[in-house]
């Protein structure tokens, strides 16, 4: 049997169905300060 | 200090390859049931790594060398970051009660009630004298550029507005400003001032109806304070920097759904949804079902689905959509309750109008938790005191069942006040358990089904980078 790595081509083509393992992970510089009290995510200016 | 498994190196001695998974030096994956009809999770806890599998490709993922060598190059990387979240971190954010009394006897309340009731205010000069404290402590612990936040915050501020506003006014180039208030008192002049100097206001209702929210908030006197609740979301509706709290009690979570749909209804651009936190006794009266809880903020969150559907507009549920990027960016999380160790006294910490240090406003009115004065102490030693330590100290590999529990880092055990207070310890969980695990179960069953962007802002992911991406 292929392994899931090597299936990736021809499952990059049938791109809209569902994948057979979706993982991801994105990453940046910590900044949470909230307590649950209170809201204070990320500030818009009018 | 790294607390989490690494997976090769361990002194330089390599117990083994670790080319299988849970076994030897090889990655730990959990399987865990999200309640899918297709997808199974896979879960490391230590490092909060996951995969979503076919249900019917499971046994075929675990043993696939190229899928787990693709994830043992980021193991360690993952781990470190989680170390870093969760150990490496400097206050930014202060609490900032101003006054000890609030003209609410809400039944919940987390201060004391004769504090509440028969409290002092801060007076203007203590309360400027703290923030230049405040001030100096910031300038020589955070990065330069860094602009740390004060929140006023109660019991309720707007009682002490005079001295707040100075404090807000003086101090406007040196903070990011915040106010947390029951809205009794943001009549037009108050809210003209905050939205001028771009102040974030937080509010708190529990329900669509006067018959409901009254239950839980209402004045000393017994009357409820619905109508001045919805009279403040009328001046604020337009400003982008408000947003709602709603303690989910007894009273008022079968009606979830319905809060939904009116606070999208008045524009709120952001709420939160909170479980109540059982720290005191009195709050105990109105404790939820911790399951019926989770069915009813499920529901609610499926219908801030379909208002977004509706009408183009999100109304994202702050404190889920913390857990959603726990899971898909566990350092772009903004709250810290649901990390362990919490965020209190290590993110963030809380000053009492008497300049009382605690490491959360969910201790003030706990002596044991006060790790000294903010007139009278150095406030990098009250980090360190006993007292803060205490919850600092607090984590999850230490409690039972947490310890066990595939998403430990997901949910982080909250609160430590409750768990001291209510069952009797530091490694006790707290109030409520199926409540966030439903919640990391949901959020799964979004990652597969490809939606988690309609619950989560707008923008979130700005200055994030991507370091996984596995999608076959």
């Amino acid at each position: 049997m292929k392994t899931l790595m090597k299936n990736k081509r021809k499952a990059v083509k049938k791109d809209k169905a569902k994948k057979d393992v979706i993982a991801y992970r994105r990453s940046c510089s910590v900044e949470g300060t909230g307590l649950s009290h209170y809201i204070l995510m990320d500030r818009k200016t009018r | 200090m790294a607390l989490t498994q690494q997976i090769c190196d361990n002194n330089g001695i390599i117990a083994s390859r670790g080319n299988f998974v849970n076994t030897g030096t090889g990655p730990t994956l959990q399987p865990i049931d999200i309640g899918h009809p297709e997808y199974i999770s896979l879960i490391d806890p230590d490092t909060a790594f996951w995969l979503l599998v076919k249900r019917n490709r499971l046994a075929e993922a675990l043993t696939d060398k190229g899928l787990m060598k693709a994830y043992r190059k980021k193991a360690k990387e993952f781990a470190d970051e989680m170390d870093n979240l969760r150990f490496f971190q400097r206050p930014s954010a202060v609490y900032f009660n101003p006054t000890e009394r609030c003209n609410l006897n809400c039944s919940y309340c987390y201060i004391p009630e004769e504090m509440r009731r028969d409290g002092s205010h801060m007076t203007e000069n203590s309360l400027l004298d703290a923030l230049s404290r405040l001030k100096s402590y910031f300038s020589q612990t955070l990065p330069q550029g860094s602009v740390p936040q004060i929140v006023f915050h109660g019991a309720e501020p707007l009682l002490n507005r005079d001295a707040v506003f100075a404090g807000i006014d003086q101090f406007k180039n040196d903070f990011r400003f915040g106010v947390q208030t029951n809205s009794t008192l943001l009549d037009d002049k108050a809210v003209e001032f905050l939205i001028s100097r771009d102040v974030s206001i937080g509010i708190s209702l529990d329900a669509p109806t006067a018959a409901i929210a009254d239950r839980t908030r209402k004045n000393w006197e017994g009357e409820g304070v619905y109508k001045k609740s919805i009279e403040a979301m009328e001046r604020l509706k337009g400003y982008p920097n408000w947003s709602v709290i709603c303690t989910i009690t007894s009273e008022n979570m079968r009606h979830l759904t319905k809060v939904v749909e009116f606070f999208h209804e008045k524009e709120a651009p952001t709420c939160l949804l909170n479980i109540l936190r059982c720290t005191l006794q009195p709050s105990r009266k109105v404790r939820p079902d911790d399951a019926a809880a989770a069915r009813h903020f499920l529901s609610a969150l499926d219908r801030s689905y379909e208002l977004y559907q509706e009408t183009g507009r999100k109304l994202p549920v702050a404190n889920f959509a913390n857990i959603l990027l726990a899971i898909i960016a566990p350092t772009a999380r903004r709250l810290m309750c649901d990390i362990s160790p919490c965020g209190g006294g290590r993110c963030f910490f809380a000053l009492a109008p008497n300049g009382d240090l605690f490491p959360c406003s969910e201790f003030i009115g706990l002596p044991a938790f006060n790790g000294g004065n903010i007139f009278n102490n150095d406030i990098g030693d009250v980090l360190t005191s006993d007292a803060f330590k205490m919850v600092t100290g607090r984590k999850v590999e230490d409690v039972e069942p947490c310890k066990r529990c595939a998403i430990r880092h997901f949910c982080g055990s909250p609160c430590p006040a409750e768990a001291h207070e209510m069952n009797g310890g530091m490694d006790k969980i707290g109030g409520f358990c199926e409540f966030y695990e439903e919640q990391a179960r949901y959020a799964f069953r979004l990652i597969a089904d490809g939606k988690e962007e309609a619950y989560l802002w707008d923008g979130w992911d700005k200055d994030t980078k991507t370091t996984f991406n596995l999608k076959l």
